[in-house]
């Protein structure tokens, strides 16, 4: 493949998970740009390098404002961000502009196929199929990419 | 009791008001009192939650320790073990992803989460070659049965993916769940080498499989399939077997 690796931004607060994280992240095809762990860095990092995915963990060192960051990113950056959390329910219903979300504790393979798959609809403007096990799109992304006009494989 | 950790007597109540209508003093003690426990509730949703949060991140924080770890490791043997570690891990992970998710926190759906699971290890196999077919009826199991069924259903998967399939030997795995009168019945089976001639023995993985279908009553036959093995667990929705 000749095409560009996805650029992501890890914004997530537990060392240890953003250090295993890049990994996955690289090992998925795509290219690690940089590591967040407060709102502020995960802010200054998404204007500098402007990645295409931004993975955001919704509590970070200065409290829970992922939520902020991923609307900050919708706002005035090029990418998407994408929500990794343990409470998916306390997500507000629009996604604060997010293309969707990782339920936490997410595995190796379904982190590696949602990577795989949001590159595909963020390069192509149209997902593969259907989102894989693990991986919640936000209703306007979903539309946007046409993620279910795909039948239910049972 | 009150909010302020009092008892409220309803005798002394009337007694000392002194009024001709005593309902409406009763009406506020009611209105105190649900107030009271309507607020003791949401304290006690919002820990469960706190805890709920915090389980799930410790069970990443755990995987993601494993994962380094293997990254480092350069002894195949240790890296076996990790990988053995890792996928049971992610079997408890898997039912924990998906426990609070529907609104009832009793039950839980095990296809929903036999096919999550199925999903992780079909794909970390890497083996295009092995054709996974699923039959899975919607059952619902309590929830504290959840954890111990997935690490059943992983260390049973994880068998015939490993062992039935030899030097690139294609076939197919079969995992099936249906009800059946009082119990439900998961099946894997696949056409691979068989029982005799691949190199299952009985490791950790199966005296798991054994320990824990005693700690959940049910009944594990493994019997050839002629080609391959078909392993039958029974369960029972509700109370023991006879």
């Amino acid at each position: 493949m000749t095409e560009q690796p996805l650029e992501v931004l890890i914004v997530e607060d537990e060392v240890l998970l953003a250090t295993e994280l890049e990994f996955l992240v690289e090992e998925a095809g795509c290219r690690a740009i940089g590591h967040a762990m407060s709102s502020d860095e995960a802010y200054d990092l998404a204007t500098t390098f402007k990645p295409d995915l931004a993975l955001v963990d919704v509590h970070l060192r200065d409290g829970p404002t992922g939520v902020e960051v991923a609307r900050r990113i919708a706002e005035n950056c090029s990418g998407v961000a994408l929500f990794m959390t343990a409470n998916i329910k306390r997500l507000p219903a629009d996604f604060a502009g997010a293309c969707g979300v990782i339920g936490k504790p997410y595995s190796e393979h379904g982190m590696k196929m949602a990577l795989s798959y949001l590159r595909v609809c963020l390069r192509n403007g149209r997902a593969p199929g259907r989102p894989p096990a693990g991986l919640e799109l936000a209703p306007v992304f979903a539309k946007r990419w046409g993620a279910f006009d795909y039948p239910l494989v049972v | 009791m009150g909010r302020d950790g009092t008892k409220h007597d309803m005798t002394d109540l009337t007694k000392s008001s002194g009024i001709d209508d005593p309902r409406v003093d009763l009406e506020a003690v009611v209105a105190e009192r649900t107030q009271a426990l309507t607020e003791a509730l949401a304290q006690k949703t919002a820990l469960l939650h706190e805890v709920d949060h915090r389980v799930k991140n410790n069970l990443q924080l755990i995987s993601s320790l494993l994962l380094l770890q293997n990254r480092r490791a350069g002894d195949p043997a240790v890296k076996a073990s990790l990988r053995g570690v890792l996928e049971r891990i992610n079997a408890i992970a898997t039912v924990h992803r998906r426990l609070f998710q529907s609104e009832d926190v009793e039950r839980f759906d095990v296809s929903a989460f036999v096919r999550d699971l199925i999903s992780d290890m079909a794909g970390l196999s890497a083996r295009d070659d092995i054709q996974i077919r699923l039959d899975l009826e919607r059952v619902d199991v309590a929830a504290a049965k959840a954890a111990p069924l997935a690490l059943v259903v992983s260390e049973l998967l994880s068998n015939a993916l490993c062992h039935a399939f030899p030097e690139g030997r294609a076939g197919e795995i079969f995992v099936g769940i249906t009800r059946l009168g009082g119990d439900f019945r998961i099946e894997i089976a696949d056409d691979g080498v068989g029982l005799e001639t691949s190199a299952r023995k009985l490791g950790f993985g199966l005296t798991i499989v054994q320990l824990l279908c005693q700690q959940l009553k049910a009944r594990c036959e493994t019997t050839a399939a002629l080609p391959g093995t078909r392993v039958v667990v029974q369960l029972p929705v509700n109370g023991a077997h006879s």
